[in-house]
């Protein structure tokens, strides 16, 4: 590691360019590909917020977002944009059933809901196995060219996935802050008895939270599709980090999500630059060891 | 009582079939379900005290990796090299149990998920001892009492004896004054506690014992493949033996066995359709969760008791 590192250094200074761009340049990755688990994060706090269920569908829903966006926009030629957003309604739609059909019977029992969210993953993923096929497949990209500025080069559909990202997130916190809708989903979070007791239709809130779970899971899959491929695997290491950054944020919370994202995204772009993409993994999963054994209840999380 | 003896003779017929027939390809399927069942007894062992634990998977890897390197690089006969790296991995068990014991519930399930994804990926990074993504090859078969068990037919007995051997220990164990402490340590804690009971410690022994079984399990899983590599490590593994104790029923040390029995197979029988595979899996599991949460053994067996209790009430 030692080694490596010295040499990576050695390389910078030999390099035509500088140190302080090489940082901003870590810094800006960090924070676009933060951007995109923050989306993936935040549904996956809400549903453990509102159904004290750890949701290890959650990279199936990102699959499905993506997989959708291929169908329609790849290879049916829809509007990008018009894909994505049917993508959304589509996953949200079948969130919701999952939610009534599936994880209803499990509220508060965590270990049987965690098991019962494996079982959909596995489901989920056979089904896109069946109607997509194994293989990975590319998705035209709708945004080119790169934006250099001074030493930092940024992709342009990088910086509008980015973009993306920041709309949605600021939209779902007003929602959640402002709406009669989004307080009742605060309520139920925080006591979901006291909330059905003062009105809330408990049912109806967790339904729609996890839609919007799956939304924007969904989103997130759609937006990253033409970055990346579509295969029925890819939601695996998405769902690794919205894991992550929930448990580094704290479980359930929401400021926990959007500050454990953009930390997490840092903390890897940097490690990736500097060691490699499986360090970067071994330190984000060393953060959460760390994270559960110190502190489980994150940074932001209620202490329990 | 008796649909336990029912299952009992049945399973035992369907162990002894493979040695009958004599077919290759058979006995490796039959060796599969043994090492399986015994990973997912050390798992049921966990379950049985309330932790789900996925990290049985990090024992099955030390106890593969270590038994493979020390019979490659120091040349010890994997005979001993298996119970070495077995007795290692119960060690490593009780290493790491009062750091990770202390944890409950979903914060455990979280500890032990994240435990399991770093060990795979240092595997896979450290190409100088592991053999990284590549793996390691040409690990020397067994060899016990001179007889060399290098064909499936002639492994399967070793592996059944083993499996029989963790079932027995298991059974004793959940029967014994000690097999109580656990059950009282899953249901009330706090009780316990205050009867006396120290439960970090009971829970460390149990994950000590846990781990020496799947590290048995896995260093016997090196010697028969003769291969490993970190793609046999993941988390695929702790699923599979999560779905074979649910489906088989985690009340029973019958339900991972008969658990094993249905489900390891499938990948063999599905095996040129891994998409349906994958589909069966996944329809299992959510129907059992949904429809028969304490699975085949806990509908089998708790239905005359409950019959019992009905004519009592009325």
């Amino acid at each position: 590691m030692r080694g490596r590192l010295c040499a990576r250094f050695q390389q910078l200074y030999d390099g035509a360019y500088g140190m302080s761009e090489f940082i901003a340049q870590i810094v800006v990755n960090g924070i676009l590909s933060g951007m995109v688990y923050v989306l993936m994060a935040l549904g996956f706090t809400l549903i453990f917020g509102i159904m004290r269920i750890v949701n290890f569908a959650h990279g199936e829903l990102y699959m499905i977002g993506a997989s959708v966006v291929l169908v329609l926009y790849g290879m049916n030629g829809v509007n990008y944009f018009v894909a994505v957003a049917l993508a959304a309604l589509l996953t949200a739609g079948i969130g919701a059933l999952i939610e009534i059909g599936l994880f209803r019977r499990f509220v508060k029992t965590e270990l049987n809901g965690m098991i019962m969210s494996l079982g959909i993953a596995i489901f989920l993923q056979a089904i896109a196995l069946i109607v997509l096929g194994p293989a990975w497949q590319a998705v035209e990209r709708p945004i080119t060219g790169t934006w250099q500025f001074g030493g930092i080069v940024v992709p342009f559909d990088r910086l509008f996935v980015g973009a993306c990202a920041l709309v949605i997130i600021i939209a779902f916190y007003v929602f959640l802050k402002c709406t009669r809708l989004g307080l009742a989903m605060q309520t139920v979070a925080q006591d979901s008895e006291t909330a059905a007791l003062m009105g809330v239709g408990v049912s109806h809130v967790s339904a729609l939270a996890f839609a919007i779970a799956a939304g924007l899971a969904a989103v997130a899959g759609g937006l990253m599709a033409p970055i990346y491929s579509v295969a029925p695997y890819m939601g695996e290491l998405p769902m690794l980090k919205a894991f992550v950054v929930v448990v580094l944020g704290g479980l359930g919370s929401i400021p926990g999500a959007v500050a454990g994202g953009l930390i997490i995204g840092l903390v890897e772009s940097g490690f990736a630059s500097v060691f490699n993409n499986t360090a970067a993994l071994i330190a984000s999963f060393a953060i959460v060891l760390v994270i559960v054994l110190v502190r489980p209840s994150g940074l932001f999380g209620k202490v329990i | 009582m008796r649909a336990r003896v029912v299952a009992l003779a049945v399973l035992a017929v369907l162990a002894a079939v493979p040695i009958w027939v004599g077919d290759r390809y058979l006995a490796h399927i039959a060796v599969m379900v043994c090492l399986m069942g015994m990973l997912a007894l050390s798992l049921n062992m966990m379950l049985r005290i309330g932790q789900l634990s996925l990290a049985q998977v990090v024992f099955m890897a030390t106890g593969s990796y270590g038994s493979a390197l020390m019979s490659m690089a120091w040349g010890l006969p994997p005979a001993a090299s298996i119970v070495l790296a077995g007795i290692a991995s119960g060690i490593l068990a009780l290493m790491l149990g009062p750091l990770l014991l202390r944890i409950r519930g979903v914060y455990f399930v979280l500890l032990t998920f994240s435990l399991a994804q770093i060990v795979n990926l240092i595997l896979q990074d450290m190409t100088g001892v592991t053999g990284g993504n590549g793996g390691l090859f040409g690990i020397p078969r067994l060899e016990i009492l001179g007889i060399r068990l290098a064909r499936p037919e002639t492994f399967y007995p070793y592996a059944l004896a083993l499996l029989v051997l963790s079932f027995a220990g298991a059974m004793a164990l959940y029967r014994s004054r000690a097999g109580a402490v656990m059950q009282s340590i899953e249901q009330n804690e706090d009780l316990s506690r205050s009867l006396g009971v120290n439960v970090l410690a009971w829970r460390v022994g149990i994950f000590g014992l846990s781990g020496l079984l799947a590290g048995i399990a896995g260093a016997s899983y090196a010697h028969f493949i003769g291969f490993i590599s970190p793609a046999s490590f993941t988390f695929a593994i702790s699923v599979n033996i999560l779905v074979i104790n649910v489906i088989g029923g985690v009340a029973s040390p019958l339900g991972p066995l008969i658990g094993a029995v249905l489900l390891v197979p499938l990948p063999e029988i599905l095996r040129d359709a891994q998409q349906y595979q994958l589909l069966v899996y996944g329809l299992l599991l959510i129907g059992f969760l949904a429809f028969f949460p304490r699975g085949i053994t806990g509908f089998l067996f708790s239905r005359s008791p409950d019959a019992n209790q009905e004519r009592r009430d009325t």
